[in-house]
């Protein structure tokens, strides 16, 4: 056994004891510790995921060399291996975005349990990237939204104890039936390894038995899951969750934390139920309807909100039906087009979030929409930013919501029944998008200011935000402009680059990115 | 060669800011001869005709931004050629006492490249990049003044260009996904025993497909933004919203039916019936609105609607008839529409008036101006021996041998709207030259025709009008030679 | 290609070109409307603008008759589209016209040299008067569909800065309405156009027409609303129902020589074109007996009979006249649809007839408008007093659009009735002779009135001493001289008739 095989396992579970370290250690120097993990394990990753592509097939590791049922299995395949990657990747960016935020929203005795939190929240999304066990996943399931609860409420206003509460309250819900879909299986299989069930059910499914309870478990996970993922009727507790938290827990939250769920659903799918089981029952119909749903419903709501940040984040809603669209469809293609999704959703959710938050810094710290007219002038990187994350997310070629677009449209198509709701959709989704991502994107390079906030009812005008931009003394008005340079955050200038620059790779590099996804996805099999 | 056409500009326009000229003059000088220049290689370009393609970029294994000159691009890359260099003049002319000219120039050159890339893609993913740039770089110069209005409008024109091209998506995944290749081909791509049973569908995604590409050329009933547009100072009215991005619409509807879906699945179904009557319609809505409208500008946007869906109806005839037509009136409506939209540039420029009735009398204060205008006004009507008649005849003539019955009255449509044009563009002539008795001649004894750079244009654009009128033979041969290759 | 040909159409469009841009000082106007104010304020320039354009024209209309007379003549200029050239022709029609409308070219010309100097802008009426000769030239030279179609649409454009001459509201809505209609016209004959060059051998005008049966087999019924759109938009020009409401609008606001001509020739121009089309192209066969033939004919006999009775209620001396067109226009439309030899004859017969008759009656319009400044009917009352010249001109002109023989009118109106008599057009072939009868009678009510009122003005137009003050030699000429020609060509219809009836008998039976 290479040595290079023990990396999943230990990068997971040094992101669980860099935690219990992070929680004596002051804020800065947890700070350090909790980078120098990331990139540990991001470095790990890359090693795992070029082994594996060396080596052309998964491997299964061991925990303690006991076999099933006693020991515990990781299963490591190019698919996993890539998405630590990507993970750590937007992870560490997300974190060095928001360390002004962190340092002026989260108080100074705190700041190191915020590392905790974010270490414990790697470890699990790890976790349930790697295991090959379903009890497993179950507890990082749990860890995970204990964890991202706490990146929720760690900025202590009313609001994110109430978004926390909410959060809470419907990811539990989400678990109850995820491990109520396991138990049944359990009941049915007898297994809880994913490869053992999963032969277990390939004979139950020839033979017709148990064919409700199959049903009925799929049908539990799955929703479960989508709960805990906020697809559209369970989003109620997504915009809040995003919006008023500090912005390195939305920037992760959205871009990580339902992704890794996503990630989740889609091994069950089709490692432990398989895809012939799936793709004739019922379920992915439902999930397909609620994902298209959600794609219109969510920018619906984005278009009237009124608060910049909540707005990015009905705009995760309506990523979230994309992604559960393209599950839905039930088809490799659809499957592939979803995972390229989770990435390029990721990227440029969190580029969002970073560069909102950089305009809100540039227009007195107010992210309502009013406020920020002009602010594209007053910090251009952010802008900028803001410009090719909107544009990724319309779908404009050369960024990497083209490519999820094209690869959507290209699964749907060869699909029977659902390709015109499903490029219709596509298409009316697009429009919205455009509506209130360029909306935005035009208000930022506005220079002056309008007369009245326009448009979406946002209370605070701001009389004179671009006139004064730039001047001093006029920081204390709401809304406000001050005009913010490059080198004023290193560290946020550096994420936003990163992050322009990972879109762009995403954007114009896709086709090695999605063979590795097809190859990783041949691997579950 | 033909990547550095496109890329020139596009360069030409980022390093404006970078080089942070001192003067006017400079950048003027600078800008001018880059443009120059480009169209020269155009020029060049066009009579060495490079065969063979350039693969710039690969998006995927078998998706490629991939560059290439035939028939119709040809056609189109030498317009926009022919006409940027004097534009470009016009425009130095127009916004030297405008603010910002920097960003405009940056934008407005960028948009040359862009447009060359619309006219020498080599397949339709290519197209669709290049469509979506334009509306990118497009949108600044319309929300250059930063105006209440102009941010209404801005916002207005990119929701219609990214929906269009939303929907004009589907139908380019479909021509991936069941072509036999993305290439442009004439007579289409489609792989006919792979979409035997699934013609309907198809020709659904053909309509939506249709219905997205002429947004750009607002098609009823996606119109209402381009008379919003016309907030945009003239030069981009007149060289954007009247030539490249809507010719771009136009152009495109032409590459993804003749080349891309071909005509043979097409002719005579359902698909074809409803795009007709939509164009049709169009023929007829804009022009009743431009006659509604007060506002020199915008009426002649809603002229824009009208004529391009002159364009699209010599398209959407599927016959190879209908596409001589239809470029020839792409051709002959940019010059046409160019020029007016700069006299009416010139008439804002030198005296603030932009509505109809304030124009009472400047053809005798600006005759040079109004005599161009007279030129255009006379030959959108289709007055014969100005080139506006020789597109609509041909039109008229493939529709004739169409031999549909839609076809028999989009040639009605074509002649009521040439009277109504004649109704809203001569209306203005006579009241500029024929002010009426009683009419004070000193509220505009200030009046003078503008300069040289503003006028050199508006006489060269009128002076092709006349030419191509007289003598269409040697501009159809060329149009038809251009377009042999493609039918 | 034959010089001659061109020489006419051109040196008149460079001529008048060249003095709309040239710098001659037109008199300065203004305020000398009043009654009797014949003399105007000439300007130093005057004489040469005068001598100016009669030189140019002189030479347009000499070598204009010398090539339409001296044989067959042929140009071809250049290919204008689609591989059809401007291609002018001699023939038999065109010289019929091209004759009628010099004619009446010189008279009115000299007319306006008095006329217009009180009108002011000499130089823009004289530019555009130049260049519309031209133009009609060349529409009365086209040896083809598309380039009769050109000069066509100029004849519009040409014309319409003469019936805006005034420059008043009134005058530009007029003018306006006039180009709209005539565009509109114009449309229709170009919807025909359009379906005749998919279904016609050639456009090039040949007599018997040029459709190709084996081309039209199948397609006959788009092709007859083709023709008859055509027949529609041309009649517009000619005044013809529905389209005829410009002419009374267009017509009156013109100074009166642009109305004569407009009346006289211009609106010729649709009849020349309905012959054209009709006979040249589409080939009277393909008519005969056709709903379009019916709808032609019915459309001519009600434009006959309306355009009487609205002449004979109209009160506004000019607009009576106008109206007098409209019905007159349509005698000739109806001839024309009659398709018959005779009716055919008759109509041309009555082209040149009311040519003449109508542009003597607007430059007698001119003249009481110029000398008293008179429009209205009820004030000519006594005016045979004043001007029995002129009166006695316009007595002889009125009778001959009534059709009292011997003047030409008579005869025109003779060969008409008997062609509808002939032709097997069913309800028509009687109801034609009666409309034109009834109209006739009209025609004589609402024209012969005003000459009774000058000559016996009664006891109102007693009470006021009348001064017998005749117009001017220059303004009395042309008067005499057309209803000498109105007159004459009834006593001598011979050479006339007989050009006339050859052209049917070669266009009706080749």
């Amino acid at each position: 056994m290479a040595f290079v095989q023990n990396f999943p396992f230990m990068s997971i579970i040094l992101s669980l004891f860099s935690g219990p370290l992070c929680s004596v250690l002051d804020g800065k120097r947890a700070r350090r510790v909790n980078a120098a993990v990331i990139v540990i394990i991001g470095g790990m990753s890359i090693c795992t995921l070029r082994y594996v592509i060396s080596a052309g097939r998964p491997y299964v590791y061991r925990m303690g060399h006991f076999p099933a049922p006693w020991g515990n299995e990781i299963r490591v395949g190019v698919l996993e291996a890539f998405m630590a990657c990507f993970f750590c990747a937007v992870t560490l960016l997300c974190m060095l975005g928001g360390i002004r935020e962190r340092e002026a929203q989260i108080e100074e005795g705190k700041q190191n349990l915020y590392y905790v939190m974010v270490n414990l929240l790697l470890c699990s999304l790890l976790a349930l990237i790697y295991t090959n066990d379903l009890f497993t996943a179950y507890v990082f399931v749990e860890i995970n939204t204990i964890s991202a609860c706490g990146l929720i409420m760690i900025r202590q206003t009313g609001r994110t104890f109430e978004a926390a509460a909410r959060y809470m309250i419907m990811s539990l819900l989400g678990s109850g039936l995820l491990l109520l879909g396991i138990s049944y299986l359990y009941a049915v299989t007898g297994h809880l390894l994913m490869s053992d069930i999963r032969q277990q059910v390939q004979t139950i499914a020839a033979t017709g038995q148990y064919h409700i309870s199959l049903m009925v478990a799929l049908g539990l996970m799955s929703v479960g899951l989508a709960i805990k993922s906020a697809l559209y009727p369970f989003h109620a507790w997504l915009p809040d969750a995003y919006g008023y938290s500090t912005l390195s827990s939305s920037a992760i939250l959205s871009s990580l934390v339902s992704k890794g769920y996503i990630f989740l659903l889609v091994k069950i799918f089709y490692r432990v139920v398989g895809a012939q089981v799936v793709r004739e029952s019922k379920v992915v119909n439902v999930l397909f309807v609620f994902g298209i749903a959600g794609m219109i419903m969510g920018s619906l709501s984005a278009i009237r909100e009124g608060n910049l940040r909540r707005m990015i984040a009905y705009s995760s809603v309506a990523q979230i039906g994309y992604i559960y669209m393209g599950l839905g469809l039930a088809t490799e293609a659809g499957s592939i087009a979803s995972l390229y999704h989770v990435l390029s959703h990721g990227a440029t959710k969190s580029l969002l979030f970073v560069a909102a938050a950089g305009l809100a810094d540039a227009s007195g710290g107010s992210d309502k929409y009013g406020d920020i007219t002009g602010a594209g002038f007053r910090n251009r990187l952010a802008g900028v930013a803001f410009t090719v994350g909107s544009l990724s997310m319309v779908g404009m070629p050369m960024f990497s919501g083209f490519i999820s677009k094209l690869l959507f449209a290209q699964a749907a198509v060869g699909h029977t029944h659902k390709m015109f709701p499903t490029v219709i959709a596509l298409a009316i989704s697009t429009v919205l998008n455009a509506v209130y991502f360029m909306k935005t994107v035009i208000r930022i390079y506005t220079r002056r200011p309008m007369e009245q906030a326009g448009g979406s009812g946002a209370a605070g005008p701001s009389p004179d935000a671009g006139a004064h931009a730039g001047m001093p003394g006029t920081e204390s008005l709401p809304g406000a402009g001050r005009q913010v340079s490059l080198w004023e955050q290193p560290a946020k200038t550096a994420a936003l680059l990163c992050f322009i620059l990972l879109n762009l790779i995403l954007g114009l590099n896709s086709d090695p990115i999605v063979r590795l996804i097809q190859s990783g996805f041949e691997m579950f099999e | 060669m033909m990547l550095i056409v496109v890329i020139l500009p596009i360069f030409t326009g980022i390093l404006l800011p970078l080089l942070s000229f001192r003067g006017r003059r400079a950048m003027w000088i600078y800008l001018e001869t880059a443009v120059c220049a480009n169209s020269a290689l155009v020029c060049w370009m066009l009579f060495h005709a490079p065969r063979g393609t350039i693969t710039v970029f690969r998006f995927m294994h078998d998706l490629s931004i991939t560059l290439r000159l035939d028939g119709p691009g040809a056609v189109f890359a030498g317009l926009v050629a022919f006409l940027w260099p004097f534009a470009m003049l016009y425009a130095f002319a127009y916004m030297e006492r405008e603010e910002g000219a920097e960003s405009f120039f940056l934008f407005y050159t960028a948009t040359y490249g862009i447009t060359l890339g619309v006219a020498l893609s080599e397949n339709i993913l290519t197209m669709y990049f290049f469509f979506e740039m334009l509306s990118l770089v497009t949108l600044p110069l319309v929300m250059h003044t930063r105006s209440r209005e102009a941010i209404r409008a801005s916002r207005a024109y990119l929701y219609y260009m990214l929906g269009g091209a939303a929907f004009a998506f589907i139908g380019m995944i479909f021509v991936l996904v069941y072509g036999s290749t993305s290439s442009f081909v004439p007579g289409g791509v489609l792989d006919m025993a792979n979409i035997r049973e699934k013609k309907d569908t198809l020709l659904a995604v053909y309509v939506l497909c249709f219905c997205g590409f002429s947004v750009k050329t607002a098609m009823w009933p996606f119109s209402s933004w381009l008379p919003k547009a016309g907030v945009a100072p003239t030069p981009v009215t007149a060289l954007l919203h009247a030539v490249a991005v809507v010719n771009t619409g136009a152009f495109a509807v032409m590459r993804v039916t003749y080349f891309s879906f071909g005509t043979r699945l097409l002719r005579g179904t359902w698909a074809q019936r409803t795009v007709l009557v939509l164009v049709v319609f169009t023929i007829l809505y804009g022009c009743s609105r431009a006659l509604k409208e007060t506002h020199l500008k915008r009426r002649l946007a809603w002229s824009t609607v009208s004529n391009l869906s002159y364009i699209l109806f010599g398209v959407a005839l599927m016959t190879p008839a209908g596409l001589t037509g239809a470029m020839s009136h792409l051709v002959f409506h940019s010059f046409m529409k160019i020029c007016a939209f700069l006299c009416a540039g010139a008439v804002i420029h030198q005296t603030g008036r932009s509505y109809v009735h304030e124009l009472d009398g400047l053809g005798r204060r600006m005759p040079r101006v109004f005599l161009c205008f007279t030129v255009s006004a006379l030959a959108l009507t289709g007055v014969p021996g100005l080139c506006g008649f020789v597109s609509k005849w041909y039109l008229a003539k493939a529709a004739v041998e169409s031999g549909m019955a839609l076809g028999y009255w989009g040639v009605a449509a074509l002649l009521v709207s040439a009277l109504l044009t004649a109704i809203y563009m001569i209306g203005i002539v006579v009241r500029a030259f024929f002010p009426g008795e009683g009419f004070d001649c000193a509220s505009i004894a200030e009046v003078r025709d503008p300069g040289w750079k503003m006028l050199l244009p508006l006489m060269v654009f009128a002076a092709f009008i006349l030419c191509s009128g007289l003598c269409s033979e040697a501009v159809m041969g060329a149009l038809e030679q251009g377009l042999g290759g493609g039918m | 290609m034959d010089a001659l040909l061109l020489v006419p159409i051109a040196l008149p469009l460079i001529g008048g070109a060249a003095l709309l841009v040239s710098s001659f000082r037109e008199s300065v106007s203004g305020g000398r409307r009043g009654p009797g104010a014949g003399e105007a304020a000439a300007s130093p320039h005057w004489p040469w603008l005068g001598r100016y354009v009669a030189a140019v024209l002189g030479i347009s209309v000499v070598s204009a008759l010398a090539a339409a007379w001296t044989g067959e003549r042929e140009a071809v200029l250049f290919t204008l589209l689609d591989g059809i050239p401007v291609y002018f022709r001699v023939d038999a029609l065109g010289r019929l016209f091209v004759t009628v409308a010099s004619v009446i070219w010189m008279l009115a010309m000299l007319f306006g040299f008095v006329y217009m100097r009180r009108e002011g802008k000499e130089k823009r009426y004289f530019g555009f008067y130049l260049m519309l000769y031209g133009i009609l030239m060349g529409l009365y030279f086209a040896g083809n569909l598309v380039t009769m179609y050109l000069f066509y649409e100029l004849t519009t454009l040409a014309s319409m800065p003469l019936v805006l001459h005034s420059g008043k509201r009134e005058s530009i809505m007029a003018a306006l309405k006039y180009l709209f209609y005539s565009l509109c016209g114009a449309y229709g004959g170009l919807f025909g156009i359009f379906f005749l060059h998919r279904y016609c051998g050639s456009l090039t005008f040949a007599a018997g027409g040029t459709l190709d049966p084996a081309a039209a087999q199948g397609h006959e019924g788009i092709l007859l609303i083709a023709v008859f759109a055509a027949l529609v938009g041309f009649g517009a020009k000619a005044g013809m129902l529905p389209l005829h409401a410009w002419l009374p609008t267009a017509h009156p606001v013109a100074p009166s020589p642009a109305s004569a001509v407009l009346s006289a020739v211009i609106v010729k121009s649709g009849v020349l074109a309905a012959i054209r089309v009709v006979f040249y192209i589409v080939g009277p066969e393909f008519l005969r007996g056709t709903w379009v033939q019916r709808a032609w004919m019915g459309l001519a006999l009600l434009t006959v009979f309306t355009g009487s009775l609205l002449a004979y209620r109209e009160r506004v001396f000019k607009k009576r006249l106008a109206y007098s067109t409209v019905s007159q226009v349509s005698y000739i439309l109806f001839g024309l649809s009659l398709l018959t030899e005779d009716a055919f004859a008759g109509a041309l017969f009555h082209v040149a007839v009311h040519a003449a008759a109508k542009c003597g009656l607007f430059l007698t319009a001119g003249v009481f408008a110029y000398h008293f400044g008179y429009t209205k009917v009820e004030e000519l009352a006594g005016m045979g007093k004043r001007m029995p010249g002129t009166m006695w001109c316009y007595l002889l002109l009125s009778l001959t659009l009534v059709g009292i023989p011997p003047t030409g009118g008579f005869i025109s109106k003779w060969y008409l009735a008997e062609g509808a008599l002939q032709s097997d057009a069913g309800a028509f072939a009687w109801l034609g002779p009666a409309v034109l009868l009834l109209s006739a009678l009209l025609t004589a009510g609402y024209l012969l009135p005003v000459a009774m009122g000058g000559f016996f003005p009664g006891p109102r137009g007693s009470a006021e001493p009348l001064e017998r003050r005749e117009a001017p030699p220059a303004m009395l000429l042309p008067l005499v001289m057309l209803a000498a020609l109105a007159v004459l060509s009834g006593i001598f219809p011979g050479g006339l008739a007989g050009y006339a009836s050859d052209i049917a008998g070669a266009v009706l039976s080749p």
